[in-house]
């Protein structure tokens, strides 16, 4: 009895794993995060070509590093994630070569998002939305005028600022508006950064990746700082807010995608990044995820406010930077998020 | 006198339970609310409802979170029942390691299992999926359903089974007769934690599943990331009326069940 | 009898085999992982031998981690200890068909998203939320509380997140105690606290150490509850490791940080199971 248990649970677990593995005719894997294509663009993909596609979710930057290491740079043949990781992707071997016979569009590309550190050569990704960290605030919950990084070290602003949770984006900040930049190698000056950041702590209302934008809207902060595509949304929300392009300048960051060097269906993935390419397609993808469009043969259709503003040229990118200063950027944000917590 | 105390003791019980209800009463309250967030009620919607059935990978993810579940769940039912009724009889010297080592799934922070499953499961070459998801997902089982059952088993008398054993009954009557109706109650509330706990788990499961798999709750998590949650209430709140129906028609069967007997 | 303690051997098997390979195996890799040499900003790690992940553990700020998050636990502990222990109890002393009713009540939720449930309590904590807003109705405060992403709120989290398995546990242990020595003490002249605490407290003790032990331990790794009400502020270890996983990748100081808080963990529950005299099989381990 006890042994015909186990034999059907046996069973049971194979049954279970072949369902797992049996595959249709053809099939490509699209491993991002959650929410970054309408459906209707992946639908019209497999009616357009017979190619189904598997859309794979990471959380972040890193486990979708981890995991195609883990697979060899096999298992996923499209990957869309943010600039710096791509570039360590890239140093490890895990990404393949684009192939231009396919990916006809390629010319359709905004320029000014090419030649970046993380592909100088063009040959490994193609963009997928361009982002630049704004400040918004409510201008009724406030008594100053915000018009650049350092008014969020305002007294009045205590335990009223919302901030998102990238570290080194809050270093850069910080860095900015020390006047320096925010890939900064020096240690004493990311030190000097860090003792800045410590007087932000009493501030800050919340670190958070997701949904930032929230704490605007249901009156938990009185200023944000938000990565765009939650500037957009927030917006949408409410149109009152005020937003800012703080002066002491900009960061800004490229989402890419990139077929994995051992990709089952590398040709397959090649049509996809082809077909993302087309205008039309473009305009519709960048209207739904609410980042600056990459595409530059869709900027005369697509939404105004997501064609690159001038000042974006003047935006910096966040960098890997030496280990040194990677450790010292870390400690900056431990000791910060602890002095935070400590109030 | 008596009886004052015991109204108390009923008191207390409502009014905890009505605050671990509160919560869950909020999100079924605001799945029906016509604005993306939860503050202020603008209005009845079955909106958020529509937009979770035309969710095709969503209903997909549920399928293979009940699947996974039930697996893994049996699996540890079965390791971890056997492994207490015999630990409790063995005297083994690598026992007390085993157990403790058995223990470690709930002992370390679920990102570290994670991770070292990650890394050991490719290392063994083993294909990301739903074989690395129950393996991971049973691994964290086990103590639930170890740990209830062995405590169960030190309240058991002892005598019962001796007796048994005097008046001739084989080892496997005295098990099937005697141990497990005692242990039942144990195995079965372990189970229903491990259950849950695989249900909701998002941290180890992000990890180890495959590139052509996901589960509800990594679902539930990466779209939180982005912020529709409505939706999310909606399928919470759906989820609750079936576990609440499940466990009426189950206790429903088990009452007629006992009446014809 | 020889054959009965070979039957006993066959039953532990599968669990001995699982756990050697599935947990023996993946801790081992992850104690030589703390060991290794981290990459620097760059992917991975290579298994240079050092021990800079252990001591880098030693600076004021991850200490300060440590013991923020130490005293968190033993907080969320005891508050489910006061809140749960009396549930547990009171439950079993329900009728079967009352024990039925709460049983349901309590593994419901159980079975919702946690995530999901962590939001329910936004809604409630938030400025505009349903707690700020009744009390200004009925006039007790005239400004909202910011209860949300703080400590308290935190603590709240924790507890609720918890409160479960310490009921579920000490339930277990009420249930399926003698009643008749509790009785016997009474007539033997003991004060119903007496009673309690030298008959009742003693038996179910087991079941109050499980639920401590299954409370304690993920009240220091819970870093999602931190984040969420919170509001990321919280740094607890679970957090720690979690942003060198994430963000900083750096594998060899999370395994290091893993190694060291299991060792912290066992220890604890060492020493709680040697003063609270409870022996060999009646603790989890």
């Amino acid at each position: 009895m006890k042994k015909r248990l186990i034999a059907a649970l046996g069973m049971a677990m194979l049954t279970t794993a072949a369902m797992g593995i049996s595959a249709s005719a053809e099939d490509l894997v699209l491993f991002t995060w959650e929410g970054m294509f309408p459906q209707e663009v992946l639908d019209n993909f497999t009616e357009e070509t017979g190619i189904e596609i598997i859309y794979s979710n990471f959380d972040t930057d890193e486990t979708m590093l981890e995991k195609l290491a883990q697979a060899k740079g096999g298992d996923y043949d499209v990957i869309i994630a943010d600039d710096y990781i791509i570039e360590q992707a890239v140093a490890a071997g895990l990404v393949g070569e684009i192939d231009k016979d396919i990916v006809t569009n390629f010319g359709n590309i905004n320029p000014l998002y090419q030649g970046q550190f993380y592909d100088p050569e063009d040959i490994y990704t193609v963009p997928y939305g361009a982002g630049i960290p704004l400040i918004v605030y409510d201008p009724e919950l406030t008594d100053v005028e915000i018009k650049g990084y350092n008014d969020l070290w305002d007294p009045s602003l205590e335990d009223a600022v919302a901030i998102t949770a990238n570290y080194r984006v809050i270093n850069g900040i910080t860095l900015l508006s020390m006047g320096k930049s925010m890939n900064e190698e020096d240690l004493d000056v990311i030190a000097q950064a860090g003792e800045k950041l410590l007087e932000l702590a009493p501030n800050i209302r919340m670190i958070q990746d997701d949904n930032t934008q929230d704490a605007l809207l249901n009156g938990e902060a009185s200023a944000a700082f938000l990565y765009t595509s939650q500037v957009t949304a927030v917006l949408a929300e409410n149109p009152d807010l005020e937003v800012v392009y703080p002066e002491e300048g900009l960061g800004f960051g490229i989402m890419a995608a990139f077929v994995p060097a051992d990709a089952p269906n590398a040709e397959a993935a090649n049509k996809f990044l082809n077909y993302i390419l087309e205008p039309e397609v473009s305009k519709q993808c960048m209207e739904y995820i609410g980042y600056y469009n990459t595409t530059g043969a869709a900027d005369d259709i697509v939404d105004p406010s997501l064609v690159v503003p001038d000042s974006v040229t003047k935006g910096e990118i966040i960098q890997n930077v030496s280990e040194e200063a990677n450790e010292a950027y870390n400690k900056n944000w431990t000791e910060f998020k602890a002095a935070c917590g400590a109030n | 006198m008596k009886k004052k105390r015991v109204s108390f003791s009923k008191l207390y019980l409502v009014i905890v339970m009505l605050i671990t209800y509160l919560p869950i009463a909020m999100v079924v309250v605001f799945s029906f609310n016509d604005s993306k967030l939860p503050v202020a009620w603008k209005g009845f919607t079955w909106k958020w409802y529509q937009e979770l059935f035309h969710d095709a990978a969503m209903i997909e993810a549920l399928k293979n979170s009940l699947i996974l579940g039930f697996i893994s769940c049996a699996m540890a039912a079965v390791i971890g029942t056997l492994g207490a009724i015999g630990m409790a009889r063995v005297n083994y010297k690598s026992k007390g390691m085993i157990e403790y080592l058995s223990s470690i799934p709930i002992m370390v922070p679920e990102i570290i299992l994670g991770m070292v499953f990650m890394a050991f499961f490719s290392l063994l070459n083993l294909p990301f999926g739903m074989v690395t998801l129950v393996i991971a997902h049973t691994a964290f089982s086990i103590p639930y359903v170890f740990m209830m059952v062995k405590a169960r088993l030190v309240g058991i008398d002892k005598s019962l089974e001796e007796a048994a054993r005097d008046l001739g009954a084989s080892p496997s009557r005295i098990f099937w007769d005697i141990t497990l109706p005692l242990i039942l109650p144990a195995v079965a509330s372990g189970c229903l934690l491990a259950f849950a706990m695989s249900f909701d788990d998002v941290v180890i499961s992000i990890f180890v599943n495959g590139p052509r798999m996901s589960t509800l709750p990594i679902k539930v998590y990466t779209q939180m990331k982005t912020g529709v949650t409505p939706e999310i209430n909606a399928l919470c709140t759906i989820i609750l009326i079936v576990v609440v129906l499940v466990l009426l028609v189950s206790s429903f069967f088990r009452r007629g069940k006992k009446e014809y007997k | 009898m020889k054959n009965k303690k070979n039957l006993w051997g066959l039953c532990v098997m599968p669990l001995y085999f699982f756990t050697l390979l599935f947990i023996l195996g993946p801790m081992i890799y992850m104690v030589a992982v703390s060991f290794a040499k981290n990459n620097g900003g760059a992917y991975g790690f290579t298994w240079n031998f050092t021990l800079n992940n252990y001591t880098k553990i030693g600076d004021p700020i991850y200490l300060q981690c440590f013991i923020q998050s130490f005293k968190l636990a033993f907080a969320t502990t005891i508050l489910v200890v006061l809140i749960g222990y009396p549930f547990g109890y009171f439950m079993a002393k329900l009728s079967p068909k009352g024990k039925k009713i709460m049983m349901f009540l309590i593994m419901v939720p159980f079975w919702t998203s946690s995530l999901i449930r962590l939001y329910g309590w936004i809604i409630i904590l938030q400025v505009k939320g349903v707690l700020n807003t009744a009390l200004k109705a009925i006039g007790l405060i005239d400004k909202p509380l910011k209860i949300l992403y703080s400590y308290p709120a935190v603590l709240i989290g924790m507890i609720y997140a918890l409160l479960p398995f310490m009921i579920l546990a000490v339930y277990s242990s009420v249930e399926k105690m003698d009643w008749s020595l509790v009785e016997a003490s009474r007539d033997l002249g003991a004060s119903p606290a007496a009673a309690f605490v030298t008959v009742t407290l003693k038996l179910t003790l087991p079941g109050l150490l499980t639920g401590v032990i299954l409370t304690f331990v993920p009240s220091m790794g819970l870093f999602f509850i931190a984040d969420i009400l919170g509001g990321n502020k919280i740094v607890l270890v679970g957090s720690l490791i979690q942003d060198q996983l994430t963000r900083g990748s750096n594998w060899p100081f999370a395994a290091a940080l893993a190694v060291i808080l299991t060792i912290l963990t066992s220890l604890m529950i060492y020493l709680y199971r040697r003063i609270t005299h409870v022996k060999d099989l009646e603790g989890i381990f």
